[in-house]
């Protein structure tokens, strides 16, 4: 792209607010997408806020596995009858996530075990001796949740790892990454900002009327908007509600509309399967939008179970499980299984050894699940020892040492989205540390 | 009045010159765009009687009035059982849950309180301890419970912070939240350590923060050049064993009992049976014996807590954001820790001395650079507006638009807040922007509903499911009276809601906004005019 263009197409939008937004979304769908491969691809990012316990999202079935497990975990240990298995493997999942097996039968989903925020391959030993060598601020939530969220550990960033795709993609007046859970770090970019939705309601200003368009006062206030300000704060704000009002004429209908996918969520009132009805009804809408390439952002909280777990997880991997399998059919049914990945993250697991009130503590690496028409079912990466004070734990209540790193998952998912090899290092800026950079989820 | 302030040299002259004119009953100590700034940091926005008000005072003199106004208070909830099945057996009116098991009724008067109560300032340096100490609704559901909880910073918003780390510590609402209350022992039957959750949040986020600070709040930077940690996971397991034997204490007929029925009156109650005995280890290189006890543990604990030179630039640093500005300078937060580490008396912690060094502070009273202010976070926006207006409200339309703008009163997502004090400016990283954490596309539309829906002409009907309800309007009248003269519309607005700092280009655009309005709908145009300036960026931002 000319500098000259990106230039009069920024003060185009800059200056667009919501109006004849329709006539331009063919020109942006030509602008957009310097990515590999011409077909439509999505990431959608399910995360899981306040630190999922996966050591109960996986646990092992095979007899010395488990044994191992209940050993450790104590009075948080699931019955091993009660776990769903996932056939062929020596994993089943947390009984309340059942509906996830169909996915794995199908040979869609991938178990990607003990990954986490690391600087570099290493060793207990290597955690032990140096403070250096470590993130920073591990076991901290709102450290581990910006550090998932922009792989980078060693100072605070700026940026989040899809907004630094989306800056390769340019902006639009819907931006590829879309946010259906609040503002994140994870898709802010440099020179682009994620958009963030609601999970239900419209998605306009209001009090200009039913045609902003033609109301004298709202040309005002976009030209108001437009006109700049000095003070950074002020300006901050002006763009937030620009970006809105550009993005507002063509994602109003479709997030407010019906969609041929709704049936699948029938039943499921909780906010996760809202979010993600959104999402599948932004991509049924791709080519009204414009859009070649999205990244979703969706959310469940409450995981921080210190106490009560076992009840507490349980209702949240109810609402979980069925609106993860609802998505997939979701996909499946509007014929772009094989475009859209999904795929959990979430602050940290959690600590095996139980702690006093029937929950568990604040850990590092954990198991994450990556699903989708075009991934390669099956399980990737290794699986910690469940030992405490073992060679995976760095202290002595089952905190894992992470085997393979937020990059390194990333990255993954990046190049099947259609990042080029020589860009992975712009979105991952840590990931030359690992000698492999694709987990293999995509064969 | 005597001067108490002795940090900040530079105004004490004027200040005390200007205390003599107040005496002396001369004009008016603070001009009307001054008292209105002033009052848009000091309480919940300046109504046209608090500035009158205001301008017979200086600065210094207003907040000693206020200092001294007794708490509104949340009277009247009380203790219900915390089975809802109980509370509200079969047969209950259809509102009981909703009132006794759901924080509306603390939610909506919360909204009336600070539309109406006269201690303004007390009531908004609580509701910043309470976005800096959270609970949430998410757990604390019962009404009566958060109404407690709450009233610890309306009782200590004048006092001391150790106090409220103290009362904060050993609210049964906090013990719940985070986990303290029950927390037992190590037991090795079951496997189980102490819970460390309100170990590691009371360090975190209540007291001292994740590095070492120097008394500016900038990280003190290692040989490596990098933060420094202020504690370990060895110091979270230290305070995860002091904060052990504590349960709820029994209602009255019920014996102790560990762990016992949920209670939130009171404060929790120590077991030593269930008090970890061994030695700890805390912060500052102290280690507690062994065999204290659980109440000389605690204290000693507290005190280690609040004795740790961050408490004062990393609490300092976030009440300026919630009161002043996102961006404080090193030198105005140096300025309020030193305050918060000695008061006139040398005294530490004292909320006073660092109430006045925050709000009389020079930085505070006149911009430092281009990029002062803060976004107002919607509980704010919406005082701020109805207040300025002389609007009514029973506070139900009230706590749903903040609701729907992702500010449900006293109920955010986590410990963590609404959002943090350390977000970035969105579209300039180098800046903090916090409340920029709720302010996106969605809740932006949502707050121009917001204003739509309290300029519509019959506002908000009462809801025929709360006794009592008056519903929320706002009286347009006056408004009308100047709408064929739009310059001077646009110039009581100017005053009434900008404090007469309106930049030229919002003129513009309010003027032109009410001239495509024909002349004879005067409701239109004032409803356009104040429709206009709500949603601008500059009434977005106190700046």
């Amino acid at each position: 792209m000319k500098p000259d263009t990106l230039w009069s197409r920024r003060r185009f939008l800059g200056g667009l607010g919501g109006l004849a937004l329709s006539s331009q979304t063919a020109w942006l769908q030509a602008l957009a997408a310097p990515l590999t491969g011409g077909d439509y691809r999505a990431l959608v990012c399910v995360f899981l806020y306040g630190g999922n316990d996966s050591n109960n999202m996986l646990v092992p079935t095979d007899s010395a596995g488990y044994a191992a497990y209940q050993t450790a975990r104590g009075s948080l240990a699931l019955a091993q009858a009660s776990l769903t298995p996932l056939n062929g493997s020596n994993f089943g999942l947390h009984p309340s996530l059942a509906a996830l097996a169909d996915i794995w039968n199908q040979g869609k989903l991938a178990l990607q075990f003990n990954v986490g925020t690391l600087l570099k391959p290493m060793s207990k030993a290597d955690y032990l001796a140096s403070l250096a060598s470590r993130p920073l601020n591990l076991f901290s939530h709102s450290d581990q949740q910006l550090q998932w969220q922009s792989a980078v550990y060693n100072q605070p960033s700026a940026t989040g790892w899809a907004g630094r795709i989306a800056d390769l993609q340019g902006s639009a007046a819907v931006p590829p990454v879309v946010s259906v859970a609040g503002n994140a770090l994870f898709g802010a970019g440099a020179n682009t900002a994620s958009l963030s939705v609601p999970a239900s309601g419209s998605f306009v200003i209001r009090g200009f009327g039913n045609t902003p368009a033609s109301n004298p006062a709202f040309q005002a206030y976009t030209q108001l908007l437009a006109a700049g300000n000095s003070n950074a704060e002020l300006a901050a704000a002006a763009q937030v509600m620009q970006q809105g009002l550009s993005a507002s004429a063509s994602l109003n209908p479709v997030l407010t509309g019906t969609s041929s996918v709704a049936s699948l969520f029938a039943g499921q009132t909780g906010s996760l399967a809202q979010q993600l009805l959104q999402v599948a009804k932004m991509i049924e809408a791709r080519n009204s939008i414009g859009a070649t390439r999205h990244i979703f952002f969706v959310s469940l909280g409450g995981f921080d179970t210190h106490a009560d777990q076992l009840n507490r997880q349980d209702a949240l991997f109810k609402q979980l499980g069925p609106a993860l399998k609802a998505f997939y059919d979701a996909t499946v049914q509007l014929g772009v299984a094989n475009n859209v990945t999904t795929f959990t993250a979430s602050d940290f697991t959690r600590t095996l050894q139980p702690a006093s009130g029937g929950g568990s503590d604040h850990a590092w690496g954990g198991h994450h699940l990556v699903f989708g028409g075009a991934v390669k079912g099956g399980s990737y990466g290794t699986f910690p020892q469940l030992v405490l004070a073992g060679p995976d734990d760095v202290t002595s209540e089952g905190r894992w040492l992470p085997t393979t790193s937020v990059d390194q998952l990333g990255a993954t998912l990046a190049r099947w989205y259609g990042v080029s090899e020589g860009d992975l290092g712009k979105v991952f800026p840590n990931l030359a540390a690992f000698s492999k950079t694709n987990m293999g989820y995509f064969g | 009045m005597k001067l108490v302030q002795r940090s900040s040299s530079r105004w004490v002259v004027p200040l005390a010159l200007s205390i003599l004119a107040a005496t002396a009953g001369a004009a008016p100590l603070m001009s009307e765009p001054e008292a209105r700034r002033f009052l848009g940091q000091t309480s919940f926005g300046p109504t046209e009687g608090s500035v009158q008000e205001a301008q017979h005072y200086d600065r210094a003199g207003w907040l000693e009035l206020q200092f001294a106004k007794q708490s509104a208070g949340y009277n009247g909830f009380s203790y219900m059982d915390p089975n809802p099945s109980v509370g509200c057996p079969d047969g209950s009116p259809a509102t009981c849950k909703r009132d006794n098991y759901s924080l509306f009724p603390l939610q909506t008067r919360f909204f009336r309180n600070a539309l109406t109560a006269d201690d303004q300032l007390r009531q908004r340096v609580a509701l910043a301890l309470s976005e800096i100490l959270v609970t949430s609704g998410d757990t604390i559901r019962q009404p009566y419970a958060m109404a407690n909880y709450q009233r610890i910073f309306l009782d200590n918003a004048f006092g001391n912070y150790r106090d409220i780390l103290y009362a904060v510590t050993l609210s049964p609402a906090m013990g719940d939240y985070l986990d303290m209350v029950n927390n037992d022992k190590p037991n090795p039957k079951k496997g189980s350590e102490p819970n460390e959750n309100y170990a590691r949040e009371v360090m975190q986020l209540f007291s001292i923060g994740l590095t070492q600070l120097n008394a500016d709040g900038t990280p003190k930077l290692g040989s490596d050049g990098k933060p420094q940690p202020s504690y370990s996971q060895d110091t979270v397991e230290g305070f995860a064993h002091v904060f052990t034997g504590w349960a709820y204490a029994p209602r009255p007929g019920e014996n102790p009992r560990f762990p016992g029925r949920k209670n939130y009156d009171g404060v929790m109650l120590a077991f030593a049976d269930h008090h970890d005995d061994g030695s700890k280890q805390l912060l500052s290189g102290v280690t507690l014996p062994a065999g204290q006890g659980p109440q000389q543990d605690l204290d000693a604990a507290i005190d280690n807590l609040f004795n740790h030179p961050n408490v004062g630039p990393f609490i300092g640093r976030q009440l300026i954001q919630q009161l002043v500005t996102s961006n404080p300078s090193p030198a105005y937060v140096a300025r309020v820790a030193a305050a918060f580490n000695h008061n006139a008396q040398g005294k530490r912690g004292d909320m006073k001395a660092v109430l006045r060094a925050i709000l009389l502070d020079p930085e505070a009273q006149a911009a430092s650079d281009g990029n002062f202010g803060k976004l107002r976070e919607p509980i704010l926006q919406i005082t701020h507006f109805m207040r300025a207006l002389g609007g009514s409200s029973d506070g139900v339309y009230l706590r749903q638009a903040a609701s729907d703008m992702q500010q449900p009163v006293f109920d955010p997502p986590s410990v963590f807040n609404f959002y943090t004090p350390n977000a970035a400016l969105p579209g300039n990283p180098s800046l903090k922007g916090p409340p920029f954490g709720i302010y996106g596309a969605s809740t932006a539309f949502n707050r121009t509903g917001f204003f739509n829906t309290v300029l519509s002409t019959t506002g908000v009907a009462p809801a025929k499911d709360v006794p009592g309800a008056t519903g929320t309007r706002i009286d347009l009248t006056r408004w009308q009276t100047l709408a064929a003269n739009p310059s001077a519309l646009v110039a009581e607005l100017n005053r009434v809601l900008l404090g007469g700092t309106m930049s030229a280009a919002l003129q513009t655009a309010v003027y032109q906004a009410i001239q495509a309005q024909p002349v004879s709908n005067t409701l239109g145009r004032a409803r356009t005019a104040l429709f206009m300036v709500a949603i601008s960026p500059e009434y977005s931002v106190e700046h």
